[in-house]
């Protein structure tokens, strides 16, 4: 009886979930066949060289990121010496970082570099860019895909062959899966990305939308252009649908896995460079840019930046907090459902909704929400918290899904034998359990939210002050030290927001590990 | 005539002494059983002639050759012309059953790879399943592959870590007799550690104790099993 009460239950919160985050973007898409004037499917040159260029641009970025990504998932998940940990700690950094933090250290860089020219507004600068806050990505991917091959596996090729033909023969293709699955959701995160084109004012297809929709106010063109952007990305993923759907992706904590470290003993002073140069490129350099470019301006731009993020920074606060409390919950939920009821569809439109590009999630949301019957939502930062549950439950599903599969569910079923209903099932058993997986889930997600612009600057009502509304909005007109204080703010506030996080998670994780 | 030779080998791990000064002699040729409860370093002798670990001191010579010395691998385990059947077999996920066979000898450009791996395949009776993965397989077939696997390149001395651990009893008796006819037959030097004693001791030549990471007793079978070392009559015998 208990569990068709919780089957009943999944049932209906699954049916409630895709109606609330889903049902935008299948309406979108149903509306776009119903209107459309034309009988062509194909775009016009204009929009398909666009397309072409924004693809090229992506391509690069993601095969760049792949090489140093799996590179240094090798390097950290294989191999032991002082200070890797410390190295992949601070080179995720630029993943919980806002991509505008970036990019606006980038441009000022370019700036200082070459001065009022084109190539401060070249593509140049978003590859940076994107590679940056793209590979560790990359790296976390490969490196939990190592982390989980048996270190028997790679024990039988060594006592066959050598080590380098072990690495190129068996490792290698192992992680393949991983690998491709790595280059596909970087070249669709660089393909969808709003806010770093935005600030180098590099049209690419996503500002295309954003132009058509806030400027031109061509809500058609935006919604056509933005179902093209759609079907690319998802036809993108359907090539590791099934892999992105059943593996892990993130591993976080993973529990009995032996796989093998090697101690780093030839080279150990050209890698220990080689990495110290990537700290250097991808954190050091651009926070001195910032720190440099704010100094440059005067000192009353420092008062003017916090007093105009004061109100922003709470808010920010508020509703990344109401977001992630969400997220966790939401994934919670269809982790859940999904491996102990096996009802998919939660995880698969989570999915669907996770490479969705922020700009196009946006159009969805006003689209859907923008009725006198959901004006309450439309009309306050419902919507806002909404998108963010729609751009991240995905990665939270993955997360938790991944802690309940190590939770076997002889456990749940001891405590269903000694009588305990679905709630106390979940506040008795699964919350506990699963306590360092939902806090790592919730933190992550504070982190995510508190950075996110693309969907943001789409929905945002009216009066609502976020920090990357603020500067972006800002960027325009003010000057550029102005903006540089203002990012350099954002950056020290999440930089601290992350430090804090960082401490509590390890001390909840260490008073919650059972083994 | 000694094949491997162990001598003054100490190991740890996270902080435990696991082998303590040992010394060991396998002779060339024969069947050693390596016995010893659960934890003695069993395994980790087996991985430290292998190459697959490095001792903090003591060697360890094969054919008179020194192989290992004090925290350095003087010959890869590639070079020590030695197989290994892992207790949980490590086939390769990715690769077919003739695959798995047949990478030692692609890798060494074989000419008559695929004839020698049909060959394994008949042997063991699997030439059915070359083209299935290993995930395909049943427990018997694949502890049949991982075995051909590492007998695919001839090698002097083969290691074999519980290789039979999860089947039935009656597969168990099968695969070691068969596995034992063609050592008979090759001549190679074989170690093996495993739960079953009685058909560990019953199949093997040479026996060798193993408690709390030092040699109780080693030599004959016969020699081994007239002792009068209290602990190997209980563990033995229990």
């Amino acid at each position: 009886m208990v569990r068709k009460i919780t089957l009943i239950v999944h049932y209906i919160i699954s049916a409630l979930l895709a109606f609330i985050l889903g049902a935008p973007l299948v309406l979108l898409l149903f509306n776009w066949v119903i209107n459309r004037k034309e009988p062509s499917f194909l775009p016009d040159s204009g929009l398909l060289f666009l397309i072409g260029s924004s693809l090229l641009l992506s391509t690069t970025v993601a095969v760049i990121a792949t090489i140093v990504g799996t590179s240094c998932g090798f390097l950290f998940y294989k191999i032991k010496s002082n200070g890797f940990p410390t190295y992949h700690n601070i080179l995720v950094i630029p993943l919980l970082i806002s991509p505008y933090i970036f990019a606006v250290a980038w441009r000022d860089a370019l700036y200082l570099l070459f001065g009022q020219y084109a190539s401060i507004y070249s593509i140049w600068g978003v590859i940076i860019v994107h590679v940056i806050i793209f590979f560790p990505i990359v790296m976390l991917i490969t490196g939990s895909a190592l982390s989980s091959i048996h270190s028997t596996l790679e024990e039988a090729g060594v006592v066959i062959t050598s080590f380098k033909k072990t690495v190129l023969r068996i490792i290698l293709p192992l992680i393949k899966h991983s690998i491709t699955l790595s280059f596909l959701l970087v070249l669709i995160f660089s393909l969808t990305d709003f806010s770093v084109p935005a600030f180098f004012g590099v049209r690419t297809f996503t500002t295309e939308i954003f132009t058509q929709f806030a400027a031109f106010y061509n809500y058609q063109q935006a919604i056509e252009q933005s179902i093209i952007l759609l079907l690319v990305s998802c036809s993108l993923i359907l090539l590791q649908f099934r892999y992105l759907a059943k593996s892990p992706v993130f591993a976080i904590g993973q529990k009995g896995s032996s796989s093998k470290c090697h101690e780093l003993t030839k080279g150990k002073k050209w890698i220990h460079s080689s990495i110290a140069f990537l700290i250097i490129v991808t954190i050091i350099f651009p926070v001195f840019i910032l720190i440099y470019q704010s100094l440059s301006g005067s000192h009353s731009y420092f008062i003017e930046a916090l007093v105009s993020l004061k109100g922003a920074i709470g808010k920010s606060f508020f509703l990344a907090f109401c977001g992630a409390l969400l997220i966790t919950a939401v994934a919670m939920f269809t982790s859940y459902a999904e491996l102990r009821s096996d009802i998919r569809l939660p995880g698969a439109m989570l999915l669907f909704l996770f490479v969705t590009p922020s700009t196009v999630l946006g159009i969805a949301y006003i689209y859907f929400y923008n009725t006198s019957a959901t004006a309450f939502v439309y009309a306050s930062p419902i919507v806002i918290i909404l998108g963010y549950a729609a751009r991240f439950s995905f990665i939270a599903h993955k997360i938790i899904g991944n802690g309940l599969k190590q939770i076997p569910l002889s456990m749940e079923e001891s405590g269903e034998l000694v009588g305990i209903n679905t709630y106390k099932r979940y506040t008795k058993l699964l919350i506990p359990l699963l306590t360092p997986s939902l806090v790592t889930t919730f933190l992550l997600s504070f982190i995510l939210c508190l950075n996110e612009l693309g969907t943001t600057i789409m929905v945002y009502p009216p009066g609502t002050e976020l920090m990357p509304l603020k500067v972006y909005t800002i960027s325009a007109n003010a000057p550029v030290a102005l903006t540089s204080t203002m990012t350099l703010v954002n950056l020290i506030v999440i930089l601290l927001a992350i430090l804090i996080f960082y401490y509590f998670g390890k001390r909840i994780k260490t008073r919650f590990h059972y083994d | 005539m000694t094949k491997v030779l162990v001598e003054n080998i100490a190991y740890s791990k996270e902080g435990r002494d696991i082998l303590k000064n040992l010394y060991a002699t396998f002779p060339s040729g024969g069947v050693t059983s390596i016995l010893g409860p659960t934890g003695c370093g069993k395994t980790t002798l087996l991985r430290l002639i292998a190459g697959l670990e490095v001792p903090h001191s003591g060697q360890i010579l094969i054919d008179g050759k020194l192989v290992t010395q004090s925290n350095k691998i003087l010959i890869p385990p590639n070079k020590r012309n030695l197989g290994f059947v892992f207790q949980d077999l490590a086939l390769w996920p990715h690769f077919t059953v003739y695959k798995n066979i047949a990478f030692g000898l692609e890798e060494r450009k074989d000419k008559m790879t695929r004839d020698k791996v049909m060959q394994m395949l008949e042997e063991f009776g699997i030439t059915d399943q070359a083209k299935k993965f290993p995930h395909e397989l049943s427990g018997g077939q694949k502890q049949l592959v991982a075995i051909a696997r590492s007998l695919i390149l001839n090698p002097s001395i083969l290691i074999l870590d519980e290789p039979v651990s999860n089947l039935d009893t009656q597969l168990e008796i099968k695969i070691i007799e068969h596995l034992k006819k063609i050592q008979a037959e090759k001549k190679f030097t074989m170690l093996w550690v495993m739960h079953n004693h009685k058909l560990a001791i019953d199949h093997c030549d040479f026996v060798m104790v193993i408690n709390n990471g030092k040699v109780e007793e080693q030599g004959t079978k016969e020699n081994v099993l007239k002792t009068n070392n209290q602990f190997i009559n209980q563990f033995i015998h229990y």
